[in-house]
């Protein structure tokens, strides 16, 4: 049979966000696939080193739109390194916390999104439905249901009250139960088993090889995670375990991140239930001694690393970010070899890729050839405009 | 130094096996390992890191130091960081291409190619990451020089 190659996307091939498949197809099955990247580049790095320490701090947490409090919190240990700063136990207990509820609402919305792909819908619609749980915790917490912006160089922005630790425990018992059901589903769903195992296999030496991290490669037996394996914030002190699972497939990975959330519950209450006494936050001067440091965290979809130079400047020399799906991409390109076209958009979605969003739109007018860039209000204005047009009034909206 | 133990025995290991081809090393603190090595002994250096248990190539991050351009690679056995930092000159800057060790730091490559202009050489053929298909190619945004300019017709809408 003759070889067709086809493009799959950049415009949503998996989830909402944009990137590039070459498939090499031999009738419906793929015999090589290549990854192409860069849609979303918005050149934060430079950016970052334009800003003082606290203004990236607001640039960097856009990194991503669900692991913001992840690359906000690796990129202030960086500092706080450099700082030679001694941030306050209950700082760090409150950034374990949120960072443990972020893990929940991603993991719950990776879960939906699986669901969705493999044509359950009904799973979709529950665990964005009890998303709302967490994300209300964190609302409740920080007053922000996905930029938090909890931390600050030093410590966090707010406390947490009595109300708040009893409100939050009580979101996550109801949490912990849905996830039992959630878990039964996963493991025992004819649907959920037809459709997910043997798909997308990753062998334990190819995780290894092409870098895999995170729920990824701990679902081709990698016991690999950064919490674990160097802790950062409170987790040398939480009893939690290292969830792994040796399927190497498609169900693996739904059953790691499944149980991982077991584990984010019993962080949650140890955290809660052990608030250190003292104060959230130390000052720290604007301008950062002279230095490097690199510092990892265990993002929901895996190893987050930042590279930080500082030249004695309140402005950073360099700030290198690499988000944990880049990494785990080249992996895909292998478990999309030799499967089925139909497959695709699941395998994908199973690393839980998050090529971050953009909220502005370009365009380019070749006639007189000028481009104009819209913010969010003018997109909104010509969406009105259009729907007025049409007899539908929003203005009031 | 005791507590620091393992991060001592990674440093003079590769002080010993490479020679005059590592510089600089020093240990950071517990788990952090930064050394310098010769640029072309970046391949051999990192292949002898992957046997000794540093399979896992984090990312590499490229700078800028003025008369040098280069980067940093920083491997890992998940509980140790060991930074590798390999200097090229600006006139021509050129670094050997890790992937024969490394396959799954290809896109790290290119990062070095399009944003500070670093020839790798080694690399396969492919699309540019991660700046845009009509992006000029002999700009360079990450390095120091580079300012974003706005062109004179665009206008910024917020």
């Amino acid at each position: 049979m003759s070889k067709i190659t086809i493009p799959l996307g950049p415009q949503h091939p998996a989830l909402k966000e944009p990137e590039n498949f070459m498939l090499v197809l031999e009738g419906e099955q793929i015999s090589g696939a290549t990854v192409n990247l860069g849609y979303n580049h918005r050149g934060m790095e430079k950016a970052a080193e334009e800003r003082t320490y606290i203004q990236d701090l607001y640039l960097l947490e856009r990194v991503c739109g669900i692991c913001s409090h992840s690359h906000t919190t690796c990129y202030i240990t960086n500092v706080e390194e450099l700082a030679k700063c001694e941030t306050p136990k209950r700082a760090l207990a409150i950034r374990t916390l949120v960072a443990e509820l972020e893990r929940v609402h991603s993991h719950l919305l990776w879960l939906g999104v699986a669901g969705y792909e493999m044509g359950f819908e009904t799973l979709f619609m529950y665990t964005w439905r009890d998303r709302e749980q967490v994300l209300d915790c964190l609302e409740l917490i920080s007053g922000n249901r996905v930029h938090y912006s909890i931390n600050t160089i030093g410590g966090v922005r707010r406390d947490i009250t009595a109300e708040q630790k009893a409100e939050v425990l009580k979101r996550i018992d109801y949490l912990a139960e849905r996830t039992s059901y959630y878990i039964k589903l996963a493991t025992e769903e004819a649907t959920v088993l037809a459709r997910t195992q043997n798909v997308g296999k990753l062998p334990y030496d190819v995780a290894i090889e092409r870098g895999a991290i995170g729920p990824t490669a701990r679902a081709s037996g990698v016991a690999r995670d950064v919490r674990k394996d160097e802790p950062y914030l409170l987790y040398s002190e939480l009893d939690f375990k290292l969830i792994t699972a040796d399927s190497c497939d498609v169900f693996g990975r739904l059953v790691v991140r499944a149980l991982e959330l077991v584990e984010s519950y019993k962080m949650i209450r140890q955290v809660l239930n052990n608030l250190p006494e003292g104060p959230i936050a130390v000052k720290v001067p604007m301008r950062i001694p002279a230095g490097e440091a690199v510092n990892r965290y265990e993002a929901p979809r895996g190893e987050d690393i930042h590279y930080l130079k500082s030249n004695g400047t309140d402005k950073p020399e360099r700030v290198k970010v690499r988000a944990p799906t880049l990494a785990n991409l080249q992996s895909v390109a292998y478990m999309l070899e030799g499967g089925w076209l139909a497959d695709v958009p699941l395998v994908i979605a199973a690393i839980d890729p998050c090529m971050s969003c953009t909220d502005r739109a370009v365009v380019w007018d070749p006639k007189k050839g000028r481009k104009q860039t819209y913010g969010w209000e003018d997109l909104r204005k010509l969406a009105i405009e259009q729907y007025r047009r049409r007899g539908v009034d929003f203005t009031r909206l | 130094m005791g507590e620091l133990e393992k991060e001592e025995r990674i440093k003079s290991a590769l002080e010993k096996q490479f020679g005059g081809a590592v510089s600089n090393a020093s240990v950071q603190r517990r788990n952090r390992v930064w050394a310098e090595v010769e640029t072309a002994k970046l391949p051999e250096v990192m292949a002898w890191l992957k046997a000794e248990g540093f399979n896992h190539l984090a990312t590499v991050s490229g700078f800028d130091e003025g008369e040098n351009l280069g980067a940093y690679y920083h491997t890992t056995d998940f509980k140790t960081v060991v930074n590798i930092k390999a200097k090229t000159p600006r006139a021509n800057p050129v670094l050997p291409s890790v992937l024969s060790v490394f396959p799954g730091a290809l896109s790290y490559e290119r990062e070095l190619v399009d944003m500070f202009g670093i020839k790798v050489q080694g690399l396969p053929p492919g699309r540019r990451y991660p700046l845009p298909d009509d992006f000029p190619t002999d700009q360079y945004p990450l390095r120091k020089d580079w300012k974003f300019v706005p062109p004179a017709n665009e206008t910024e809408a917020d």
